[in-house]
């Protein structure tokens, strides 16, 4: 493995090991993981069930930390950040979209999106605005969650990773919950969002968004094939 | 989208159980505020009630019922009696600025109305130093000035005669009117001292002596020079600040009952309210996740929760102030009912600062409430609260 590259790698990961507890059993998710991700590259993480890919999504995504390794995210260090650190950090730099999309109920489309700009003291109307019309949700902007279709929804939840202007964009099953033609629709607004120049990771078992990416890392009993 | 506008849309989600957690604090509020409204209103209502009196002592035969002060202020009739001369020797007491005497008695002229009589002499406007009398203060034997409420009530004038009510064929001529005392004193008839002995069959005696001092601040002297005189040992000398303080002790305990209440209520009102958030939390962790994945730091999903539970202390606050402003003249009518001495001023009394300080023990005792929740929901892992969203 080489040394981190001089121009910050978007993901640089060094024998990442991740292990938990359940009870007296340790279970060691991660195994030794490295690979480099550069900016701007659509990656898929695939594997089977149990292999470590949403672990290494969450650590990616500063959401926790690894028990040993290296990781770097933008050139920073974070693998020895605390919670705070993360928590900062996650909010400037990493998008989150979840399979269940994970949308606020009792907030409008407008308001969801929005959400971010809350927790980061951000104001940014016109930016919500943008978003809205660049996920064609303008005229929905004032509907609830319940009152939308999968694929709107999950549109909603990348307009709402994208609200403060994050690097990378991380997305775990984002097709998991929507049926093949709506899943189509998002994976091509993946790939304009790595067209416009952010980083892309997804962790998937949908063999069309696999295959939309630049590269898969393929994980294995929390290791790398 | 705002910090506040947030825990409002919250509320929304489950609107019964906003309704009934806003409830039981708005009820708790509501019993704090009448507490505080009676504590303050009843203490300026006493406090006023020893203004318009006039008088620092009340001089009372020995032997008289302790409430001799609430018959001298309400009136009523008199159990026992003191001789007119003892009168000299109140007043030639140093420290005594003015000695006025009243015989007092009580007709029941229809089935719960009285007529209260009262004689006196002129040292009784050394006394009641507020009173504007139309006419002029009554000299003749069947002289009366009478208070603006029985001058309402008989339609009298001044230079009218009328009926005495509660005393067959006599007659009064209205020498004077009394400006509205807004006290017992507007439903008295009072007639010269003279007169009312006579009327009442009790020549040379007294019900009591109203005494007021040079100096306020010589009360215990006074006292004190009062029960070492003469007449002292017939005597029963009563100061009206301490006999209000000992009514006042006296109804503490009703003040404590309804603290009791309030505290108890109070109570019953956060666990309700604590426990309305943690249902609330456990039905959301999965967003909380969400939302700490978004960014949120722990301080922010505990401010979170924190205002939810604010925005509802608030809210009930104004709420049982509100109600409780709303109820307070069956509230009134109520504690009057069973106290042993009421002022007739308003008993529940609101300030201003009175709902400012329910609305902080409100916020006080929501921010201990939301206190295990909030703890709660900071330590929450992300990863772990977005997995329980998922199973």
């Amino acid at each position: 493995m080489r040394s981190p590259p001089e121009t910050p790698a978007a993901v640089f990961a060094r024998d990442l090991r991740k292990s938990y507890r359940r009870g007296r059993e340790e279970i060691e998710a991660l195994a030794g993981v490295s690979f480099v991700i550069n900016p701007g590259e659509f990656v898929a993480i695939v594997g089977p069930s149990g292999a470590g890919k949403t672990t290494l999504l969450n650590l990616i995504g500063c959401m926790d930390a690894p028990t040993s390794g290296e990781l770097r995210i933008e050139g920073t260090d974070v693998s020895g950040m605390n919670d705070q650190e993360r928590t900062r950090f996650r909010r400037e730099q990493i998008g989150f979209v979840f399979q269940h999309f994970g949308l606020i109920p009792t907030l409008t489309v407008a308001e969801n999106i929005a959400l971010p700009l809350l927790f980061s003291g951000k104001a940014k109307k016109d930016r919500v605005g943008l978003l809205l019309e660049r996920v064609g949700l303008w005229p929905r902007r004032n509907h609830k969650p319940s009152e939308l279709s999968g694929g709107e929804m999950q549109r909603v939840a990348i307009a709402r990773a994208l609200v403060n202007e994050p690097k990378m964009i991380l997305a775990d099953e984002p097709t998991g919950n929507l049926d093949s033609q709506t899943g189509e629709q998002i994976i091509t607004l993946f790939g304009e969002l790595q067209r416009s120049g952010l980083t892309v990771m997804v962790v998937t078992h949908n063999d069309p968004l696999a295959q939309c990416a630049d590269r898969q890392i393929q994980l294995k009993d929390g290791r790398t094939l | 989208m705002s910090w506040w506008s947030f825990p409002w849309k919250e509320w929304q989600r489950r609107p019964l159980r906003t309704a009934i957690t806003l409830t039981g604090v708005a009820i708790a509020l509501a019993a704090l505020f009448s507490l505080l409204s009676f504590q303050h209103g009843y203490r300026a209502g006493l406090q006023h009630e020893l203004d318009k009196l006039g008088a620092h002592i009340l001089v009372v035969p020995k032997g008289c019922p302790y409430d001799a002060a609430s018959i001298a202020l309400h009136g009523a009739n008199w159990p026992c009696y003191l001789k007119s001369q003892y009168l000299e020797e109140v007043r030639a007491t140093p420290g005594v600025s003015a000695a006025a005497p009243v015989l007092m008695a009580a007709f029941y002229n229809e089935p719960g109305r009285q007529t209260v009589y009262a004689g006196i002499d002129t040292n009784i406007l050394s006394l009641k130093r507020a009173w504007r009398i139309h006419g002029k203060f009554p000299q003749a034997t069947n002289d009366v000035l009478v208070g603006a409420d029985v001058a309402r009530q008989f339609k009298l004038r001044v230079g009218g005669q009328f009926s005495l009510p509660g005393l067959e064929k006599q007659n009064g001529f209205v020498a004077g009117i009394i400006d509205p005392t807004s006290g017992p004193d507007d439903g008295f008839v009072f007639l010269t001292l003279s007169s009312a002995q006579a009327l009442l069959g009790h020549s040379n005696e007294l019900t009591h002596i109203l005494v007021r001092l040079k100096d306020p601040n010589q009360l215990e002297q006074v006292v004190g020079q009062l029960r070492g005189c003469d007449a002292g040992l017939y005597m029963n000398i009563v100061p009206l600040a301490h006999l209000f303080e000992t009514i006042r002790s006296v109804v503490n305990s009703a003040r404590v009952l309804m603290g009791c209440i309030a505290f108890v209520a109070l109570f019953a009102a956060m666990s309700g309210l604590a426990n309305s958030i943690l249902m609330s939390l456990n039905e959301r962790t999965g967003e909380i996740g969400v939302m700490r994945a978004l960014g949120a730091s722990r301080l922010q999903v505990g401010r979170l929760i924190w205002s939810e539970a604010m925005g509802l202390c608030g809210a009930g606050a104004l709420l049982g102030c509100l109600a409780a402003f709303g109820a307070a003249r069956f509230i009134e009518s109520w504690l009057r009912s069973r106290l042993p001495f009421a002022p007739s001023e308003p008993l529940i009394e609101w300030q201003f600062w009175i709902v400012a300080v329910c609305l902080a023990i409100s916020l006080v005792a929501g921010t201990l409430a939301c206190l295990a929740p909030v703890i709660r929901v900071t330590l929450l892992h992300p990863m772990e609260a977005i997995r329980q969203r998922n199973t």
